[in-house]
């Protein structure tokens, strides 16, 4: 489903490359969790795949079902199915969660050849949602996340993510900031929409969440590079010793390449 | 303090100064008042500080005429601009003259009067009021205004009287061969406890070149609640310089909403002038401009007794090589203590070419206040622009919702529903036309 090829990006303009070559293939129906040390360029990833005109990819490819999709716009990769939950979600003063979510869910639904909704069947179908994240109605007529507390922040993009149903959803730290119950609840709701036919890459620092939703592979990124990937248990092995031990590893490859 | 030099009287000033005489006592000690200022200020100039920003040579130079003779083409399907909510509380001025016929009047139950100034030139509130409400130092505007005014519109509350409905005041300027001046005049008396919306607007009918210098006063009595909406929907050649001025009593509150999309060159210049302790006041404004368009707001709040509250939130969006000018002063005298003052103003600046001058202008010399005040000026926020993409918006779509989002704010106040709509869809309708950024044709 994706395929990210020796890619390189930088801030645009800056010419500070933050990532230097990451290979990575995500396919259908798997769950890949990118762990790492603050600063190792996982944040960015997520981006450049979602397209953040920030970042200039100067090297390698992205591939989307086997396409190149460097040259697509982020509303146009949202559209193809690709869903950023942010680490950061941005408040929206005057939009709310509904005028929001209806707009984008018909103009997917759209491109994507699904009949769109009207307010009324819309209703219907974000009430149905709210619930797999137990958030209250009245989020809805609330304006995008303004005013919400980090954890309501977070949760909200799970339900952004249940309502228009991606077939690639990135989760940058979407773990940050949620008190334990938060998390089980976030859990089980991802854990709920993940099904064959969709994939998932979890950014995250730490092993907790992974005690939830159970990866099929772990990578972990230093310095713009995955540096080494394994099974669920890699996570459990960082949780112990830390990312130190694969600081050598790294100039290793590095030199190596 | 503006010095009287030697200049070429206008073509304006000459048109002031040889208005026709009016025919009641009252219109002609004004403009023996007005002939004053006239006679001793020099048209303004950028090398006044107050006039910094502003360049007024459109004005200077176009050859202005009275409406008699500038040939105005009579206005068609004015009906379309009443509001519902007012259909028996309507008053409707084209060209600064009266319009009976459009205009209605019965449905606002007891204790409140509104009719037009001249039919009411020997009532006793007129009387007492009229032209001394306006408190303007060396303005040649309100000169003009009191040199130049035939009528206006009127509103009386007695004491306890409550408007039913919100009362129209329809200023329309139509079409005409050459330009001309309009001279409206509003005339609010809130006596004590009464209660009234109040919603004013002017409205260009077409693109011809006119200036409008619309006078406003206000006097709101003790306990009484005024709430004034003000809409500009000017011609794209049009000129407006409006002096809208109110008084506040003690516990009376008086809230303001300027909204300001038209006009080629607009100078608002509106003030709050509290009389007594205990009162509440809001001076809110919202401007949308585009092209070549220069909107200048320079408010005043003045503090004079203790015990007020007052929020002057003031959003503007520039798109295209358009000017934005905010002066906002807030006067907090020696004995006016426990004030809590808000002062906003943030600028949303869509174009390279845009440009925005802001000054806020605390003078505070009493000690025990709370004073807050902001200005900002900036761009849609390039992240919430992605955050927007990311969730299926295109670019265009998403400036769109967010420069929506920052303009609605400050109309959410405004309780008429119709009107609310209707500035719902106007603010639409620029961010519509204006969620790409604009270059300049050179």
């Amino acid at each position: 489903m994706l395929e990210l090829k020796n890619l390189h990006a930088e801030v645009e303009g800056e010419g500070i490359e933050i990532l230097k070559g990451v290979n990575l293939k995500v396919s259908k129906g798997e769950i890949h969790a990118i762990m790492g040390p603050n600063g190792s360029g996982k944040s960015t990833l997520s981006k450049v795949v979602a397209g953040h005109p920030h970042y200039e990819v100067t090297k390698g490819d992205i591939l989307y079902n086997g396409e190149s999709i460097l040259e697509m716009d982020p509303d146009e990769r949202a559209h193809a199915g690709i869903f950023l939950a942010f680490q950061y979600p941005v408040e929206v003063p005057g939009v709310t969660n509904t005028t929001l979510l209806r707009e984008s869910y018909n103009t997917i639904a759209a491109s994507r050849g699904r009949e769109e909704l009207d307010p009324l069947e819309f209703d219907d179908y974000i009430k149905e949602k709210l619930s797999l994240v137990e958030m209250n109605p009245d989020f809805l007529e609330r304006s995008v996340n303004t005013g919400f507390s980090g954890g309501e922040k977070k949760r909200n993009e799970i339900f952004q993510m249940a309502v228009l149903q991606p077939t690639l959803s990135l989760l940058d730290e979407t773990d940050s900031g949620l008190d334990i119950d938060a998390l089980r609840i976030v859990s089980d709701g991802i854990n709920k929409l993940h099904g064959d036919h969709d994939a998932i890459v979890l950014i995250t620092h730490y092993q907790r969440l992974l005690n939830y939703i159970i990866p099929d592979h772990v990578h972990v990124m230093i310095n713009g590079r995955i540096v080494k990937t394994g099974g669920k248990e890699l996570a459990l092995e960082l949780e112990e010793k830390g990312y130190d031990w694969l600081e050598s590893l790294e100039t290793v490859n590095g030199e190596a390449k | 303090m503006a010095h009287p030099t030697r200049i070429e009287p206008s073509v304006l000033h000459k048109l002031a100064m040889h208005a026709p005489e009016s025919g009641n006592r009252l219109w002609t000690g004004i403009r023996e008042k007005s002939m004053m200022t006239l006679n001793s200020t020099a048209f303004p100039n950028k090398k006044i500080e107050e006039w910094k920003f502003t360049d007024l040579k459109l004005i200077s130079r176009t050859p202005f005429v009275r409406t008699g003779q500038a040939e105005t083409i009579p206005a068609q399907n004015i009906e379309k601009y009443f509001i519902p909510e007012s259909d028996r509380s309507r008053l409707v001025f084209i060209n600064g003259i009266f319009q009976e016929g459009y205009s209605s009047i019965g449905g606002l139950g007891k204790g409140v009067t509104v009719g037009n100034l001249s039919a009411y030139a020997r009532n006793k509130i007129v009387q007492a009021y009229l032209n001394k409400l306006v408190n303007y130092e060396n303005d040649l505007f309100t000169a003009y205004n009191g040199l130049m005014f035939e009528d206006g519109a009127f509103i009386h509350l007695e004491p306890g009287a409550r408007a039913e409905a919100p009362i129209q005041i329809l200023n329309l300027y139509t079409d005409s061969e050459k330009p001309f001046i309009a001279n409206p005049r509003i005339l609010i008396v809130a006596d004590t406890d009464s209660d009234a919306t109040v919603i004013e607007e002017h409205i260009g009918l077409s693109e011809n070149v006119y200036m409008t210098i619309p006078v406003c006063e206000v006097k709101v009595k003790q306990r009484a609640h005024i709430h004034h909406v003000r809409i500009q929907r000017d011609g794209q050649n049009a000129i407006h310089m409006s002096r809208p001025i109110a008084y506040v009593e003690k516990n009376s509150e008086y809230h303001s909403y300027t909204i300001t999309l038209g006009a080629k060159l607009s100078r608002n210049e509106p003030r709050v002038i509290q009389e007594d302790e205990e009162v509440n006041f809001t001076m809110d404004g919202l401007v949308l401009i585009d092209g070549e368009q220069v909107a200048d707001t320079h408010s005043l709040m003045d503090h004079r007794f203790s015990h007020a509250n007052s929020h002057q939130l003031h959003k503007v969006v520039v798109n295209g090589s358009a000017h934005s000018i905010f002066n906002g002063k807030i006067f907090v005298r020696r004995d006016a203590q426990k004030i809590d003052s808000f002062q906003e103003n943030r600028n949303l600046l869509l174009s390279a070419d845009g440009l925005v001058n802001t000054k806020p202008q605390l003078e505070i010399f009493a000690d025990d206040v709370l004073c807050s005040h902001g200005a900002t000026i900036g761009q849609l926020d390039p992240e919430e622009v992605f955050y927007l993409q990311s969730r299926g918006m295109t670019e265009e779509k998403a400036k769109e919702v967010l420069t929506y989002a920052f303009a609605l704010e400050t109309i959410e106040n405004v309780k008429v529903d119709s009107v609310h709509k209707l500035l719902i869809d106007e603010v639409y309708r620029y961010t519509r036309a204006n969620s790409k950024p604009k270059k300049v044709l050179v």
